[in-house]
């Protein structure tokens, strides 16, 4: 128990408060400004006070985390565990659904794993998948950056465009591939509007040439998912501190400047988490592939959940389905260890602007 | 009393005569249908759940609950899904060897594919205690048997027939300009190269009418190519299960399959029957084969444009061994099965056979408003609401195609040989690879199913595959 009031410590015990121990360098920022102390002396009450309230409050933000983390934890180990432990399992086992049960399949090692990583159609789908989210995700960062942009300063009717921006994104995927299935035939509303506008005849084969169908697609994800890249990049807009701004403006920076040299450093970490979650949600996309093509026209849309789908429930080739999901999600975690590590210098590059900011440098 | 041979033979002309005449035929149905219901009474009242798609499910739903009324089984809940999808979540159940289904609603080339993951239970046990038999034109009740049982009973019959547009072939003008043309008269196609000349004389995309209407979408076409195979004396593998697609009858089905790019309209390689068929209903194409149940909609005469107009009969065929050999193909054939794993499945296995009698099939194939269930019964031929829904001529193609009506690749791995076929032709249909390419890279493909799924497994499994083909070239 900490002792309450002015109570008599060990100065041998670190009596650093526990958040600065998480935190190295304030610790050591904190140590500079110590003054030294003879062991067992009389701390004055304000001090001891203050360590006791520091220390239950670390004791709070603890228990808070795990509150948080437990459920999580709980979930993880009871649900998804087993299933990528199971999927581990059929990974390495050769199981054929009609052939005995599953516990009595082939030990066939890295059998598998090498036929998957070797199979030019699985090498295809990652590359069509990539193609995919690349394009829709700087597509939908673009726009909603824009709008975003021009929402940010508060003007009047702000709240109607607010709800027409998100509109898309409450639309069911499967909802926005059957719609858009109506308006992209050749001699649909789609061409004709740009037929009309342009003056020529516009007559693009959205759904069935080959060339165009995963471009299809990716124009529908931008429409159904830039509202994501809005909302989050409205929030960065929103969580920029005034002073720099001010200051730039003060300084005579015009707006392309302040925006360029001030708002945009600021925002690169929040505009980074918009692009790698919606990367990572667009390498995931399935619902309108599928419903629109399935995969076709004949091998155009295969994109790495396709694939997936198909060897797992069309060819019920159960073990090779899990090795292509093993090998997608290590593909996924790779792209997201690259990008915490980027988040990671982003922020350390902030703290310093920040720090610089503060000392008027 | 003795009862000499002769006059048991003489008793059996006479039922058989007697059956011919529609009011003993009315009877002899009523006395099924009394049969099964005798046979199901003893389980006692039961609510079953099925996996179907409530496009089937609606029509079939005024004969499920007057055999509610008489046995107290009935249909307690549905999984509405498409039985497009059907296939994978009844695999599903087979996995988790689930009891939560008591019947699915599928295609029946699953059949060798579920059977053999343990899902399904055999029909044959159940017939024979209700004295019930699928009563289908020809030979089509093969295609429910696999391994010498029966493990389903259809409610939709769902044969390709041959349309062509009546309007263009007996107009004078163009008959006159056809045979000055080809040197032959223009007449109803008998083979794959009459339709094409046909499709090609009246294409004319100026006009908005395109001489195919047929399918050629990665999920879809891969039907008409099997059609094609069967009727040039092609068969998918030999003895041994090795593929034999890249064989004389599979290229030439494939240029088949392939020339019609020119005379298809050019979203053709994306279009499904959403878009398809309103496009033929609307006479904006020339011949083409489509499943038999689109004449309903054809002859309509308040929403069709186009009713009066067709001419119906069997698909194309092409020359084997000096005989021309038409093929037709049932895809998919939707049947109903019964989860082995379920305690109910007596009740759902005499509920298959109540759908399955002439009765309950006639009402459920006779639905003006839900068409999805198409005519398969001997008994539909003569129903007069069958023949007022299909017309006349529509109904009398509809017989013949029964009786050359071919499966799919009926063996385990159903589709997983279906979709790598599809998969090269579309790719080939769009360009992607080049048509030589596709038979080949098939072969490969399927040697690696045949590989998984055992060689062994499937060669048994040839017998029943082969068994069911069609016998004849070309129905009487």
């Amino acid at each position: 128990m900490p002792p309450r009031g002015g109570g008599v410590v060990d100065a041998s015990a670190d009596t650093t408060p526990p958040r600065w121990r998480e935190a190295p360098l304030l610790r050591e920022e904190g140590r500079k400004h110590a003054v030294p102390m003879p062991s067992a002396v009389a701390v004055p009450a304000p001090v001891g006070r203050l360590a006791s309230r520091e220390l239950s409050r670390t004791r709070g933000i603890k228990r808070f985390k795990w509150t948080i983390l437990a459920p999580l934890i709980a979930l993880f180990a009871g649900v998804l565990l087993p299933v990528l432990l199971l999927q581990l399992y059929f990974s390495f086992h050769q199981w054929t659904i009609y052939l005995g049960a599953w516990h009595e399949a082939d030990f066939v090692g890295l059998d598998i794993f090498k036929e998957v990583l070797t199979e030019p159609r699985f090498g295809w789908s990652i590359l069509r998948s990539l193609a995919f989210a690349l394009g829709s995700t700087i597509g939908c960062f673009l726009i909603g950056f824009g709008l975003a942009y021009l929402m940010h300063q508060p003007f009047r009717g702000q709240a109607v465009y607010y709800i027409l921006f998100i509109l898309p994104m409450l639309t069911v995927p499967i909802v926005v591939a059957y719609t858009a299935e109506m308006l992209l035939y050749e001699s649909g509303p789609i061409n004709d509007m740009i037929s009309r506008v342009s003056g020529d005849q516009f007559k693009v084969a959205w759904l069935s040439n080959p060339d165009i169908a995963l471009t299809t697609v990716m124009l529908l994800e931008i429409w159904n998912w830039t509202p994501f890249s809005f909302i989050i990049m409205l929030a960065g807009f929103a969580s920029l501190p005034k002073e720099p701004l001010e200051a730039a403006r003060i300084l005579g920076a015009n707006a392309w400047r302040v925006f360029w040299e001030v708002q945009l450093p600021l925002l690169r970490p929040v505009i980074f988490l918009a692009l790698t979650l919606r990367f990572l949600e667009a390498m995931a996309e399935f619902p309108k592939i599928w419903a629109l093509f399935q995969g076709g026209p004949g091998s155009a849309t295969e994109t790495i959940p396709v694939y997936i789908f198909l060897t797992t429930w069309q060819y019920f080739e159960v073990s090779k389905g899990a090795a292509l999901s093993y090998v997608a999600m290590m593909l996924m975690i790779v792209i997201v260890l690259l990008v915490i590590r980027v988040l990671r210098r982003e922020k350390r590059a902030l703290d310093a602007m920040n720090v610089a900011v503060r000392r008027g440098e | 009393m003795s009862i000499s041979r002769r006059d048991f033979v003489k008793g059996g002309v006479g039922l058989s005569l007697l059956s011919t005449v529609p009011y003993a035929r009315n009877a002899f149905a009523q006395a099924e249908n009394d049969r099964i219901v005798a046979a199901s009474k003893a389980i006692g009242k039961t609510d079953l759940r099925g996996m179907i798609w409530s496009n089937y499910y609606v029509p079939m739903q005024p004969s499920m609950e007057e055999f509610r009324k008489l046995t107290g089984i009935g249909v307690g809940g549905i999984q509405d899904i498409s039985i497009f999808d059907i296939p994978q979540r009844a695999m599903a159940e087979a996995l988790s060897r689930s009891p939560q289904f008591d019947f699915f609603h599928v295609d029946a080339g699953m059949i060798p594919s579920l059977a053999s993951a343990g899902l399904l239970e055999p029909l044959d046990g159940y017939m024979k205690k209700a004295s019930f038999r699928i009563d289908a034109v020809g030979e089509y009740n093969k295609l429910l048997t696999y391994r010498g049982q029966t493990w389903g009973v259809p409610t939709d019959g769902n044969v390709h027939a041959q349309y062509v547009r009546r309007d263009l072939l007996e107009n004078p003008d163009s008959q006159k300009r056809f045979a000055d043309k080809h040197g032959k008269p223009l007449k109803f196609p008998e083979t794959w190269d009459d339709e094409f000349q046909i499709q090609q004389f009246f294409h004319n995309p100026d006009k908005n009418l395109w001489g195919s209407g047929n399918l050629r979408n990665r999920a879809n076409g891969v039907t008409w190519y099997l059609m094609m195979l069967y009727s040039h004396g092609g068969f998918p593998f030999d003895d041994e299960m090795k593929p034999t697609l890249n064989t004389e009858a599979g290229k030439r089905a494939l240029e088949v399959y392939l020339r019609e790019k020119q005379v298809a309209h050019p979203e053709s390689p994306g279009w499904g029957t959403p878009q398809m068929i309103p496009r033929n209903v609307g006479g904006l194409t020339v011949a083409y084969q489509y499943w038999d149940g689109t004449m309903k909609q054809n002859e309509n005469k308040e929403k069709s444009k186009t009713a009066g107009k067709w001419l119906y009969g069997i698909p194309p065929g092409a020359m084997v061994g000096g005989k021309l050999r038409h093929r037709t193909i049932s895809s998919p054939l939707a049947a109903v099965l019964v989860n082995k794993y379920s305690p109910r499945k007596e009740a759902a296995a005499y509920l298959a056979c109540w759908w399955g009698t002439l009765k309950a099939s006639e009402q459920i194939v006779g639905d003006n408003v839900n068409v999805f269930h198409d005519a398969w019964h001997k008994g539909h031929m003569t129903s007069k609401i069958i023949q007022d829904a299909y017309s006349v001529d529509g109904l009398k193609a509809v017989e013949k195609c029964l009786q050359i009506a071919c499966p799919p690749i009926y063996l385990t791995g159903y589709l997983e040989f279906q979709d790598q076929l599809g998969k090269h032709l579309s790719e080939a249909y769009v360009g992607q690879i080049k048509a030589a390419e596709v038979l080949p890279r098939v072969e490969e493909e399927w040697a690696k199913i045949v590989k998984r799924v055992g060689a062994g497994k499937l060669k048994e499994e040839l017998a029943t595959y082969k068994s069911v083909m069609p016998k004849i070239d070309k129905p009487a």
